[in-house]
């Protein structure tokens, strides 16, 4: 018997049991904030000395920084003509599986590009490549596991997004799913190999800022509480800054909720927030021009507000016509998708990368064959995954 | 000589017809009722009538239709970039092995990814200059493919490329009444079908 429904179910019960008091608690937690957000939106400049006395005491701090307008600033959809370049990227990954027959690892990259209002066929590109034998192991002779392998992914997904976009008729979006940062574990931040692919991120970062073209990281359904997270920091008492690590009085409040409350949203279909900043433990790296900066866009309906967190660097922020530009791309797409919204263009590139179980198995077994085929010896499948195989079917 | 017309590589088979698919982009070239073929590597080549023609969906399309704006580049990318093929069904009616036809069923059904390929009218009027022996293969399959509407699509497409056109449709006419003397409710939907063809 896979699960022990017995058991869960009485979890369930009890976690049902503690919901309405829980609900009771995020209610008032949620009526806080938006106090809050109301009573320091005009304060920006007053929050961005407060955020500078925050950081000195916690530097790792995770927070949104804001910038002159309001933070509670809606922008609507601006009325633009539909004539702009957008090219999406994502990649898929094979991590290297000590139980298969042959040790390899894939990572594949799937860029999309669309010329929005020339009729034409959009472009699609895929490159795989295929890692073995010394190519599958770290520095320190450590076989890659998904992180890193991650985190290679995202650096080649961005160096051809970087490629095709130069070579792009302007203006050029290009879009990512996720937040724009290079994503790695903060255990790996302080490895050689994060620091290379960092360095060479910024690279490309640089020389897009260089093309004039605008790059952006599109987070669905995003969970963090950059916003609300200031709003706390902003509500401590000077003299408590420095418990600012154990202060979360509005925990369970997302930036998400705060910017489209079903039934009363803040932000109306289409409208955008403020553009904020992003203080995060990162922000060493990413200076000037190439700060990251972010805003929030409801691309669902006043009935089913639908917030995303878009992420731009510095020089987007920047410029009132680039973020109009990208604001009327990123929700023309997501109208495109229908009652779900999500980028047409990303779930293309989504879809252009993705790796099957099938793929997989059969790069396996193609490589078995050269190899034999070469008079190498090559292993069998553990016995484990053999068993696990046989469940499957 | 002119060059084949592919239309689509065969998806799954038995001796009774196959599946071809293809893409989107490619839809322009077969037709409901439009003779094809698939040369095999043992040299023989089996004919069939396109019977359906079956458009697929996936998750993406279901989502799209409900959306009040599809620009013309995301139609395009369906159509031609994305892996959603078109299914083509075929009856088998015949083969041809070292130059002679057969109205008989295939003696193997073609191998998955065998090229099928529309017939072009000379060898339309090839297939069709024998005795209709292949209208047979039609009749029997009356309970899986709309028969009436088959025959009609199939005698609109064949007539115009034999010199005595209006002939060969007299003969063939009369051998599907021939055929289907027994059977007074189809014979009567196959004539409803052939008036268009006629007239």
């Amino acid at each position: 018997m896979p699960i022990n429904y017995q058991q869960v179910y009485s979890q369930i019960r009890a976690i049902g049991a503690e919901a309405q008091m829980h609900g009771q608690a995020l209610k008032a937690q949620r009526e806080r904030a938006r106090q809050l957000l109301e009573a320091f939106a005009e304060q920006t400049a007053w929050l961005r000395e407060r955020l500078e006395e925050a950081r000195r005491v916690y530097p790792d701090l995770r927070c949104a920084i804001p910038l002159e307008e309001p933070l509670n600033a809606r922008h609507p959809l601006p009325n633009l003509e539909v004539n702009y370049t957008l090219l999406a990227a994502d990649g898929s990954q094979i991590a290297p599986d000590r139980h298969a027959m042959v040790l390899f690892g894939l990572v594949n990259i799937g860029i999309i590009c669309m010329r929005r209002g020339s009729g034409k066929t959009p472009e699609t590109f895929t490159e795989s490549h295929l890692l073995f034998d010394k190519d599958l192991y770290t520095e320190d002779g450590h076989l890659l596991n998904e992180s890193l392998l991650a985190m290679q992914r995202d650096l080649r997904e961005r160096a051809l997004l970087a490629e095709m976009a130069r070579q792009a008729e302007k203006p050029a979006i290009a879009l990512t799913d996720g937040p724009l940062e290079l994503w790695g574990l903060k255990e790996a931040e302080s490895t050689d190999s994060y620091r290379r692919a960092l360095e060479q991120y910024l690279h490309i970062l640089k020389e897009l800022r260089g093309e004039n073209v605008i790059p952006a990281g599109y987070v669905d359904k995003p969970m963090a509480n950059l916003v609300v997270r200031l709003l706390e920091i902003a509500d401590l008492p000077q003299d408590a800054l420095k418990d600012l690590k154990e202060h979360y009085p509005l925990r369970g409040v997302s930036d998400r909720w705060l910017f489209g409350e079903r039934g009363r949203p803040l932000l109306r279909a289409g409208e955008r927030s403020a553009v904020f900043g992003l203080q995060s433990r990162s922000r060493q790296f990413y200076r000037e021009e190439i700060a990251l900066h972010f805003f929030y866009l409801n691309v669902g309906d006043d009935q089913h507000p639908w917030p995303v967190r878009v992420e731009v660097p510095a020089w987007v922020a920047r410029d009132r016509a680039m973020l109009d530009r990208l604001h009327v791309a990123l929700v023309e797409q997501c109208r495109m998708m229908g009652a779900r919204p999500f980028p047409y263009l990303l779930h293309r590139a989504h879809e252009i990368a993705l790796v099957s179980r099938d793929e997989k198995s059969q790069i396996e077994t193609m490589l078995a064959i050269e190899l034999r085929g070469q008079g190498q010896e090559v292993d069998e499948s553990s016995a484990k995954q053999t068993a696990k195989e046989g469940i499957r079917r | 000589m002119t060059t084949p017309l592919e239309v689509g590589r065969l998806l799954r088979a038995n001796t009774n017809g196959f599946v071809a698919g293809c893409r989107v982009s490619k839809l322009g070239a077969p037709a409901f009722g439009a003779l094809v073929r698939v040369p095999l590597p043992s040299g023989e080549e089996i004919y069939g009538l396109i019977y359906n023609i079956q458009i697929a969906d996936d998750g993406l399309v279901r989502q799209l239709v409900t959306s009040e704006n599809v620009s013309e580049e995301v139609m395009r990318d369906n159509r031609e970039r994305r892996i959603v093929p078109v299914e083509m069904s075929v009856l088998s009616i015949g083969y041809a092995q070292n130059g002679r036809l057969y109205y008989l069923l295939p003696p193997r059904p073609p191998l998955s990814l065998d090229v099928i390929y529309l017939c072009d009218a000379a060898e339309v009027r090839r297939f069709t200059s024998g005795n209709f022996g292949y209208f047979r293969h039609i009749l029997r399959a009356a309970n899986n493919l709309p028969m009436a509407e088959l025959l009609a699509a199939h005698l609109l497409q064949a007539a115009p490329t034999h010199a005595d056109q209006q002939d060969w449709l007299k003969k063939a006419i009369q051998e599907i009444i021939v055929l289907l003397r027994d059977d007074y409710s189809n014979l009567m939907a196959v004539l409803n079908a052939l008036r268009e063809v006629i007239f």
